[in-house]
């Protein structure tokens, strides 16, 4: 496994969970000293975006963005992260409708308070009470949210598409991608700018712009720029985390294979490459029917390598040359389709009465995962035990979880 | 004392970015706000009623692992935001108690409604969209989340379809 982060919080625990509760403050003061310094402490001067007066909220928070997108691109090219493991671990779901609806709805509440929640604590942090009264609104709207969830809930989770990356979606590697958002910031703040300057003409201020006033931006675009150069140029390491070698292949077992399939199918892209009869009579729920002498016309080392590849064979196989160009991981799986097909499609023994809590739940998930793969009637619970399976928690908010 | 001027926002937008940028190589993960706002509402409920709390699954599925739900990465993030923005007001010069509004607003009272308001829509807002404009808009966008974008782009856009109905509360 490649580097990740010093301390993932997800996984702290006893006295490191300490020290990431401490990181977390110290993250948020830099935060919050940051948001009241660049004026969004401040009702009036967010709101004045709105009404094209004074486009401060854009120019932060997309420079913001563009700055840490180039710092994670670089990081990621020099392999200091994973960026797919980051990515996996700190993205939430993209519900297309819910945040379609969710964000109309945060930005009609953001003009109307003035704030949006995080500046809302900034502003009653430096003493205005409507920055307080927005923050409370805030929590009453969770409480809102969570009393009148079975009917507010039918608007939450509409249009799943998994996790998905603007990369993605256009097919370029993320450092290319980076640079086309950074060129497209730029853009956009330059045309910000103008129309500050034909807003401020229309209501009669016609003072000229210093030429002074135009030095930190020229800094910021040149900063920018240069990073998103070298984020760039990452793409051309020898070793860069893109290509593929055998020590990325491996095997995945099929109850490793289950879980994923059930809790993020998303994150596999499984290819059967077993005869295409076979294949097509039975396969694994999501498979591609692509026998081994079609992966080359996959153009897997084109393919953003986001998804883990799990290449499904008859009982073992040696990974062709045409899947090696691929850039995320490889895996095999464990004793092919023949494995599959005792684990998953074949009604599991019940444990006797000694079996042990681990037997038992193993029992228990064998016997889900084979009423959902075939249909058939689940078996009646077991007796004994008592220990309740539980699925492994999903990742979902991107911080505001 | 005058106080002092507001960062410029380029500069402004970078050092955002470093505390970001340092939130993900260093935890993982990125900022957040609205998640602490939903812990405090649950954490109360759970305080006053806390039968009604297990019988609420927005409520009860924060509650694990026995630990209180207050305890939690983000609400003590949000209280660094506040420790943060005080000092920074403070050290400017713009710490006081004071309700901010537009020129043309006289009543405190409607825009502490307003205020309120605003802010319950958000509430729910956030909640639907997995997070609010940190946690969602600024570090999913950070990742080139397609969702985080999407969100992205309708705040702003229901910020402007909704700034002409309440132009007088700020212009």
């Amino acid at each position: 496994m490649s580097n990740l982060p010093f301390l993932p919080f997800t996984s702290l625990s006893g006295d490191s969970r300490e020290l990431g509760l401490v990181l977390a403050v110290l993250l948020g003061f830099a935060f919050g000293f940051v948001l009241e310094r660049a004026g969004f402490g401040r009702g009036d001067k967010l709101a004045a975006q709105f009404y094209l007066r004074d486009l401060t909220v854009f120019k932060v928070m997309f420079s913001g963005i563009v700055t840490a997108m180039l710092g994670v691109m670089l990081a990621s090219g020099v392999g200091l992260v994973d960026l797919k493991l980051l990515s996996e671990g700190a993205v939430s779901t993209t519900y297309l409708w819910s945040m379609i609806i969710g964000g109309l709805l945060l930005g009609a509440g953001f003009i109307i308070s003035g704030y949006c929640p995080g500046t809302s604590a900034v502003s009653a942090a430096s003493g205005n009470l409507d920055g307080l009264f927005t923050f409370l609104g805030v929590i009453g709207g969770s409480l809102l949210y969570a009393e009148a969830f079975p009917v507010v809930g039918k608007l939450y989770g509409l249009g799943d598409k998994g996790q998905l990356f603007l990369y993605d979606l256009f097919r370029v590697p993320p450092a290319v991608m980076a640079m086309a958002v950074t060129l497209m910031a730029m853009a956009m703040f330059l045309g910000g700018e103008k129309v500050e300057r034909m807003m401020a003409r229309r209501r009669g201020d016609d003072t000229p712009i210093q030429a002074h006033a135009r030095r930190p931006r020229r800094l910021a675009f040149s900063i920018l720029g240069a990073t998103a150069l070298v984020a760039l140029g990452t793409l051309a390491l020898p070793g860069a985390p893109r290509a593929a070698t055998a020590a990325t292949v491996g095997l995945i077992d099929q109850p490793e294979l289950a879980r994923r399939i059930l809790d993020q199918p998303w994150t596999l892209r499984i290819l059967d490459v077993r005869a295409a009869a076979s294949c097509e009579k039975k396969r694994i729920p999501g498979a591609e029917c692509t026998p081994l002498a079609t992966l080359g016309q996959l153009g897997l080392p084109y393919s953003p390598g986001v998804r883990d590849l799990v290449l499904v064979p008859t009982r073992s196989l040696q990974v062709p040359p045409s899947v090696r160009g691929y850039r995320g991981r490889v895996v095999v799986l464990k004793d092919g389709f023949d494995g599959w097909k005792t684990y998953a499609l074949t009604r599991p023994e019940a444990p006797g009465p000694t079996a042990s809590a681990e037997q038992i739940e193993a029992y228990k998930f064998r016997a889900a995962l084979h009423s959902a793969m075939t249909g058939r009637k689940p078996p009646p619970p077991v007796a004994a035990g008592g220990v309740k399976y539980a699925p492994r928690p999903k990742k979902k908010g991107g911080g505001c979880g | 004392m005058n106080p002092q001027k507001f960062w410029n926002p380029y500069l402004a937008g970078v050092a955002l970015g470093l505390v970001l940028l340092a939130a993900f190589l260093v935890t993982g993960s990125g900022v957040g706000a609205s998640g602490a706002a939903n812990r405090m509402a649950a954490a109360a409920v759970n305080a006053v009623a806390p039968a009604h709390a297990d019988a609420t699954p927005q409520i009860a599925k924060l509650k694990h692992g026995g630990r209180s739900i207050l305890d939690d990465r983000l609400v003590f993030m949000v209280l660094g935001v506040v420790l943060g923005g005080a000092v920074a007001a403070y050290t400017a010069g713009r710490m006081g108690r004071k309700v901010i509004k537009g020129p043309r607003l006289k009543s405190n009272h409607t825009r502490l409604v307003l205020a309120l308001t605003g802010g319950v829509i958000m509430g729910v807002a956030a909640r639907l969209s997995l997070g609010c404009t940190s946690g969602q808009a600024l570090s999913g966008g950070t990742l080139l989340s397609v969702g985080s974008w999407v969100f992205m782009f309708a705040v702003f856009g229901g910020g402007y379809g909704m700034a002409y109905f309440v132009r007088r509360e700020w212009i």
